[in-house]
């Protein structure tokens, strides 16, 4: 089943004296429970490629459709909605909220959604125990080593159940055995839970753990393979 | 959650928060101490004029208060006398005959209006005997009738006298006055100075010109004291139009902090009085009515102007207009100190808050990112900044509450300005008032603040396009 249609993106900045043809005639689909890379040179457009899947930034024309809805379309409240209830996001930076623990970081998005205290407590508990850090909930960011935090980062994604997760470079700033032990979790959350990702990444190492790699050059997709994951 | 996160976002920067919160203890501070010290200065220039001089309401004769002539007494007085002992709301009154006298004594004249009163229903209606500084308020079996004029009347008259007796010298505070002073002191002599210029001036020649600089004015006071039982000659009317002279002591002294009413009226026993101007005691000119509080008080006397149509009633709105003001516009005056002090905070206020907004854009690209609406966001801001006030504004109370609730047992002392602030009719001491409404409307003005000044940070906030915030570094 389709959950993600691209129809024909383009992306144009404006912004400055000189147009920026960031993405440029992109058909894409990806399916429930696919672990795919989108790789390519800096500048290749993978990060405005995800800006525009996760409903941050829109498409100069052409169409996004995810699970039925026109996300290209919607505007305003009604995005920052859609974004709430479909898409969960990782950061390269992580982007925890800093004056709070843990566990209130991955309570928050369900608040936001709201989910009853009681629920909130006992999923949020339940996602950062299936992350590695069922002895951390208390902690705050500044508490917890970097891998932590993108670990805190994941189930914070989960939290708010999407339709998938947009990870832009998650592994960029960890070293190997946090990126290790990340992606572990991330495969483990697909492959037991049926759960999409999507990463853009530059890391060799998430390529060999996808499904499926994508290569973006100057906003055009020039390679759509699948694979089979490194071990 | 969000009430959570507000407030701690609040201390992230401890030293930036903690910098407005403190402008704001110490603005709310000065603006309730202001707030206080007026509306304790207005009421008690309210209280004075009530209960020491105008009272709730007064009864007069209507050409009494065209011409104030000995024989318009008050119309129908068995008639008004009886509905005032049946009237609800009235608590007290006291009868008065009001002559325009020449006033003499040996040493000078002046002109005063001297009120006739039975002295124990007065004191059911003004304070004058509370505000005796000496003598005694009438009582006693005197050859010579009594008279008890103001401290003012009583320089004019020149009953303030200075001397450097043996006894005031016996028993000056050497703690205060060097012991080489009391020497110089003594040369003075024991001569009775009338004049407080004239004293100043024999100090001023005995003392070094460090001496007097430093304790002239407490010398004068000290070595100060009113010459009583002094005879003053009264020129008045009588009813038939012949001058009499009748003489009076004084055996009391009265000081308001009104100067302009002690150097107005003085105070005799009505009957006493009447023995000179043939009125007989159903002759009233004035009767002076005091009722539960001011409020009842105006009341009452717009239900006597309707019993009584025949006289002039008038309540003390109407006697005294700037003390119905006064009391208008005390709370009033005190809030525009406070809105101008906030409105000068609330700019702090801004400061802080852009900054943190700034700082945090990444931050707040990520919440919008996620899914935080811009309504929450504005509402996360509003409240950071709401704490913020709040903090500072609840703590300025506090302390505030404290020192008020201090100030306001023991007074404080304006002395330096009492001689400009007694001619206007204000005391110069002062107990500040502050009621739980100044502090409620208070709290509810350090709150707008706070919500008004959030609107300027929180609308950058908004204006952020989550992918280039997230973008920043």
């Amino acid at each position: 089943m389709n959950v993600i249609e691209l129809k024909n993106v383009e992306k144009v900045y404006n912004d400055s004296e000189i147009k920026v043809h960031a993405v440029r005639g992109v058909d894409l689909t990806f399916e429930q429970g696919e672990f795919t890379a989108i790789v390519g040179p800096s500048g290749s457009g993978k990060t405005t490629l995800l800006n525009m899947l996760g409903g941050l930034d829109k498409p100069t024309s052409g169409e996004i459709i995810i699970g039925g809805t026109k996300v290209s379309e919607l505007k305003g409240s009604k995005l920052i909605d859609f974004r709430l209830h479909n898409i969960g996001f990782v950061f390269q930076s992580y982007n925890l909220i800093p004056v709070l623990s843990a566990k209130e970081n991955v309570e928050f998005i369900m608040e936001m959604q709201g989910v009853p205290s009681k629920q909130r407590y006992l999923r949020a508990k339940e996602l950062l125990e299936s992350v590695g850090l069922g002895d951390r909930l208390d902690s705050r960011p500044n508490k917890l080593s970097g891998g932590q935090q993108q670990r805190v980062a994941v189930a914070r994604a989960l939290a708010s159940k999407p339709k998938f997760i947009l990870a832009d470079e998650p592994t960029a700033n960890l070293d190997t055995k946090s990126t290790e032990n990340l992606l572990d979790i991330m495969e483990k959350l697909n492959h037991d839970a049926g759960m999409t990702f999507i990463f853009s990444t530059h890391d060799q190492r998430v390529v060999n753990k996808a499904h499926r790699v994508i290569l973006l050059e100057d906003g055009v997709v020039t390679s759509d393979e699948r694979q089979t994951p490194h071990q | 959650m969000i009430l959570s996160i507000s407030w701690k976002n609040v201390w992230r920067n401890k030293t930036r928060s903690l910098v407005v919160v403190i402008s704001l203890v110490l603005g709310i501070f000065g603006g309730i101490m202001a707030l206080g010290i007026m509306q304790g200065w207005l009421a008690q220039r309210v209280h004075d004029g009530i209960y020491k001089e105008v009272s709730h309401a007064q009864i007069h004769n209507p050409q009494f208060m065209l011409n104030e002539e000995l024989q318009h007494t008050i119309i129908n007085y068995d008639k008004v006398v009886a509905v005032l002992d049946t009237m609800k709301g009235v608590v007290a009154y006291s009868q008065r005959v009001k002559v325009f006298s020449m006033v003499q004594s040996d040493w000078a004249a002046t002109g005063l209006v001297i009120k006739g009163i039975d002295p124990d229903k007065e004191k059911t209606v003004t304070e004058i005997y509370q505000t005796l500084v000496e003598g005694e308020y009438f009582g006693g079996n005197h050859k010579i009738p009594s008279i008890i004029i103001g401290s003012k009347a009583a320089e004019s008259l020149k009953l303030l006298n200075y001397q450097v007796t043996k006894e005031k010298i016996d028993s000056i505070n050497t703690d205060i006055f060097p012991q080489v002073l009391i020497e110089k002191l003594k040369r003075i002599g024991d001569k009775r100075f009338r004049k407080d210029k004239d004293f100043r001036l024999a100090l001023k020649e005995a003392l070094s010109p460090e001496e007097f600089e430093v304790h002239s004015e407490s010398l004068i006071k000290y070595f100060s004291f009113y010459r009583m039982n002094t005879s003053l000659r009264i020129t008045i009317q009588d009813k038939n139009g012949v001058i009499q002279n009748p003489v009076f002591k004084v055996r009391g002294i009265y000081k308001t902090s009104n100067s302009m009413y002690d150097g107005m009226f003085a105070f005799v026993d009505r009957k006493q009085l009447n023995q000179y101007t043939e009125l007989n005691d159903n002759e009233i000119h004035e009767i002076a009515i005091i009722s539960n509080d001011n409020e009842s008080g105006a009341k009452v006397g717009d239900k006597l102007a309707e019993y009584i149509p025949e006289n002039s009633t008038m309540s003390w709105i109407k006697l005294s207009p700037e003390i119905a003001m006064f009391n208008e516009f005390s709370a009033i005056m005190g809030y525009i100190y406070v809105g101008i002090i906030l409105f000068a905070l609330a700019f702090g206020i801004i400061n802080t808050m852009m900054m943190s907004v700034l700082e945090r854009f990444k931050e707040l690209g990520m919440l919008m990112a996620i899914g935080m609406n811009r309504f929450k966001v504005f509402g996360m801001i509003m409240l950071e900044s709401v704490f913020l006030s709040l903090t500072g504004g609840l703590l300025g109370m506090l302390i505030s509450g404290i020192v008020v609730s201090v100030l306001s047992r023991t007074g404080i002392n304006f002395g330096m300005w009492a001689e400009g602030l007694e001619a206007i009719g204000y005391s110069s001491m002062i107990y500040p008032i502050v009621t739980i409404t100044n502090y409620i409307s208070i709290a509810i003005l350090v709150v707008i603040t706070g919500m008004v000044a959030s609107i300027w940070p929180a609308r950058r906030a908004l204006k952020l396009n989550p992918a280039e915030a997230l973008r920043t570094e």
